[in-house]
């Protein structure tokens, strides 16, 4: 298995999760799908790191700040999904319009 | 080289984290959808291990399937009735955004099977040498973006909550005495 196995993997990930992102109605499954192709990245980053700079930091570090990242995104999302929700009495993205010209 | 040999762990890795996202972004239930995260994440740490990050892992486990995983099932479960999942949970544009991710990712494949990638042949360290050389790193050299991105967790704590607080008061639970005595029903 070679660099270029695992990053068609990452690619498909990333892929599957922008589908997701695109077509789904509910907010919190776009959050999920977001969450995945965040995984996706993470994996792109931990592949080039241990095929071509196994002895260098960098890549480790830029995992940690995404997963960080990652984190951050689905507390704020969901926090601001619960407000939605509370106001509309709904979360399906093609009734949330208000600023839809 | 530096290639792993091991070829059914990572076909049996990878068909779990992307046969379970794919059941992710098409099941109905969004619930069952929010579970099916999970295999994918473990997956992903399958596919880490691989890769001999070791620490990542454990990371993946413990932030992921441990934090990430739960908050979101909290907030399904606090939603999911304003969704009827026998109806379609896709939008309209589903068939043509599917076809474009389907022959994106086809390009992208056949452009990085058909690049030659130079392996390092440096040696992949221990577990433990690797984790304190992270360790270190990150309150030495990088001790930074570590401190940026510990305010920035701190930040979207206090964004969260401030943002998930009502504005109003909540409504007074109706008591249960209050019902026996029509007299005392606000008009």
């Amino acid at each position: 298995m070679n660099l270029s196995d695992f990053l068609v993997v990452s690619a498909l990930l990333f892929m599957i999760g922008a589908y997701g992102a695109f077509t789904r109605k509910n907010a919190i499954a776009v959050i999920l799908s977001i969450e995945l192709m965040l995984n996706a990245a993470n994996l792109n980053f931990l592949s080039f790191w241990r095929f071509l700079h196994p002895s260098s930091m960098e890549p480790q570090i830029f995992v940690l700040v995404g997963i960080t990242l990652a984190a951050a995104e689905a507390a704020v999302g969901l926090a601001v999904i619960l407000n939605i929700y509370r106001d509309f009495g709904t979360i399906n993205v093609e009734d949330i319009s208000l600023l839809k010209g | 080289m530096n290639s792993i040999d091991s070829h059914l762990p990572f076909l049996i890795m990878s068909a779990l984290t992307l046969g379970s996202a794919l059941v992710v972004v098409r099941v109905r239930n969004i619930v069952h959808a929010g579970f099916w995260l999970l295999p994918c994440f473990l997956g992903v740490a399958g596919l880490y291990a691989l890769l001999q990050a070791h620490f990542f892992v454990v990371v993946q486990v413990l932030i992921y399937v441990g934090a990430i995983l739960v908050l979101m099932l909290f907030a399904l479960m606090l939603t999911q009735d304003v969704m009827n999942p026998n109806k379609p949970q896709t939008n309209r544009m589903s068939l043509p955004i599917g076809l474009f991710c389907v022959v994106f990712a086809a390009g992208v494949a056949a452009i990085l099977t058909g690049h030659q990638w130079m392996n390092s042949r440096d040696v992949i360290l221990p577990a433990n040498v690797q984790t304190r050389q992270l360790g270190q790193a990150l309150i030495g050299e990088y001790a930074l973006p570590f401190e940026i991105a510990s305010v920035l967790l701190l930040a979207a704590l206090v964004g969260a909550i401030v943002l998930a607080k009502s504005e109003k008061e909540p409504a007074p639970l109706p008591l249960p005495s209050l019902e026996a005595l029509p007299d005392s029903k606000p008009e």
